[in-house]
């Protein structure tokens, strides 16, 4: 198998047809979340739009997300006078039906039921105010770093990104983002993927990781990304720090040497091809082979 | 000098960070404040094969190796949940600390943590979460998991009885004098002496002393 049937055997491993329980569950909780915004925020009368990975084209099953944006109008004070007040009263009405983990501009959704609390629905809910009646651009409330708004424009983010021609590189890279816990943000990694590769299009998808792994480990410190809908405005270099930059020349140089040592297969494993029965079977054979068994306990009572 | 493990013995944190990075390609070392984590993918590997793979991120404490890794499965795929052993608080209880000797002694590596502990919980998870049982069992949550234990290692149902074995165990010094924990009368040099040494020396006094408050 040559590199490049590999890494189309990754992606095809990674895709999650329309049919898969993963989306089905996804649109399914995205209809519940929508009504449940709506009806707290009747008078309101909130826009709900849809962006994330499925919006843009770049989902995969290790790390796939709906961002669920709620942007209020204007003139409105109903939902908070402040971004931070929406962001907190949106967060609040949330918390009566959903585990809410808040990131930096959304509140990610997971479960709060007793017997399956803290899975994770793959939903942020991104709360803001649009900047105008166009209801285009809208202003988000950022509740880590010094700036606390952030101008921002979903249908420019994901045609950014949908447009880039490079889909299937960014894909890759943020399985290669997943797979090795790295903490950069998605928004952050797309835009440095499509930047370094805007001379690459065209080149074969090895060659693309190999050349955004390269300048990672030798030349990120020259690396600066910018944010389409609002270039000049939102700096995004405390997203791009020293810290992330050498986290993620480190990983890239782990990788480059990876892939000399041991091919490509040892980036991404092995591509599963086993029934769901197999794998069950393989893992009680796995267990029975175990020399020291534990058992788990739990702290609390 | 320092109170932080990795800075106190660079060597130890070097020799770690080569051996886990050079067994699981996707996991990182990452110093955040006091705390050393390890990130990334633990893929449960049998025959060669990638069974399965979990996100998890494992802190390693200011006094570790004396304190046991903290495990975080961080891919929100797990609930946090009593049957599932993770604490409200999103750790996992891969093993009761008192068993420790014998699935991770003192002087064992991170690598062997991964290996043992870590491994055979994930492997459970993956089992449970496909309708099976706990592979290798489970123990009872809170003090009734370690009464469990104790009962098992010790043949007595009786809590009195453990208590007593648990005061010898988390006790700065067991005295030869001192009644028999077994509560047939006798001293202890003359009855299960041997018994309460070979325990002293595979369970920590703390961890002892903790499990005694617990079960209390």
């Amino acid at each position: 198998m040559t590199t490049n049937s590999y890494l189309s055997k990754v992606l095809a491993s990674q895709t999650l047809g329309d049919e898969s329980n993963e989306l089905k569950a996804l649109q399914e909780r995205r209809a519940e979340v929508e009504k449940f915004l709506r009806q707290h925020f009747e008078g309101s009368s909130p826009t709900i739009r849809y962006g994330g990975s499925k919006a843009k084209g770049t989902m995969i099953r290790e790390s796939y997300d709906l961002d669920i944006a709620c942007y209020f109008p204007r003139d409105d004070t109903a939902a908070g006078e402040t971004l931070e007040e929406i962001y907190a009263n949106v967060r609040n009405v949330l918390e009566k039906k959903y585990l809410v983990e808040p990131k930096a501009s959304a509140l990610r959704l997971k479960d709060l039921n007793t017997q399956t609390r803290g899975v994770d629905f793959h939903i942020d809910v991104v709360p803001g105010r649009f900047t105008d009646d166009e209801k285009s651009d809208a202003f988000l409330y950022i509740s880590t770093g010094e700036k606390k708004r952030l101008k921002t424009n979903l249908d420019v983010h994901i045609k950014h990104v949908k447009d880039s021609g490079v889909i299937d590189a960014i894909r890759l890279m943020k399985l290669w983002k997943v797979r090795n816990g790295l903490p950069i943000r998605n928004f952050v990694l797309e835009l440095a993927v499509i930047k370094l590769l805007k001379s690459k299009k065209d080149a074969a998808r090895s060659t693309q990781l190999e050349h955004i792994w390269t300048e990672f480990r030798d030349n990120i410190e020259n690396l600066y990304v910018e944010d389409p809908a609002n270039p000049s405005g939102n700096d995004l270099s405390h997203l791009l720090n020293s810290t992330m930059k050498g986290t993620l020349a480190a990983g890239a140089g782990r990788t480059l040497a990876l892939i000399g040592t041991s091919g490509w297969e040892a980036v991404f494993g092995p591509v599963d091809e086993k029934k769901e029965t197999e794998k069950t079977e393989a893992l009680r054979r796995a267990a029975a082979a175990v020399v020291t068994p534990t058992r788990p306990w739990l702290r609390e009572a | 000098m320092s109170h932080l493990w990795h800075r106190r013995d660079p060597a130890l944190f070097e020799k770690q960070k080569v051996e886990v990075e050079a067994n699981f390609p996707e996991l990182h070392f990452r110093v955040v404040g006091d705390l050393v984590l390890v990130v990334g993918t633990f893929p449960i590997i049998f025959m060669g094969t990638v069974l399965d793979r979990y996100s998890v991120e494992i802190a390693l404490a200011t006094d570790y190796p004396k304190s046991l890794p903290s495990v975080r499965e961080i891919g929100g795929r797990i609930p946090w949940a009593a049957e599932r052993h993770i604490n409200c608080d999103g750790t996992a209880c891969v093993l009761l600390p008192d068993e420790r000797w014998k699935a991770w002694p003192v002087g064992a590596t991170l690598l062997d943590f991964l290996n043992g502990p870590v491994r055979n919980f994930f492997l459970g998870q993956s089992l449970v979460e496909r309708g099976d049982p706990w592979p290798f069992g489970q123990w009872s949550h809170g003090a009734a998991g370690i009464r469990e234990y104790y009962g098992e290692l010790l043949n007595t149902r009786d809590t009195q009885v453990i208590c007593q074995y648990l005061e010898c165990v988390s006790a700065k010094k067991a005295k030869g004098h001192w009644p028999c924990p077994c509560g047939n009368g006798k001293r202890l040099r003359e009855c299960h002496g041997a018994t309460v040494q070979a325990l002293r020396e595979k369970i920590a006094r703390k961890d002892a002393a903790t499990s005694l408050q617990r079960i209390r």
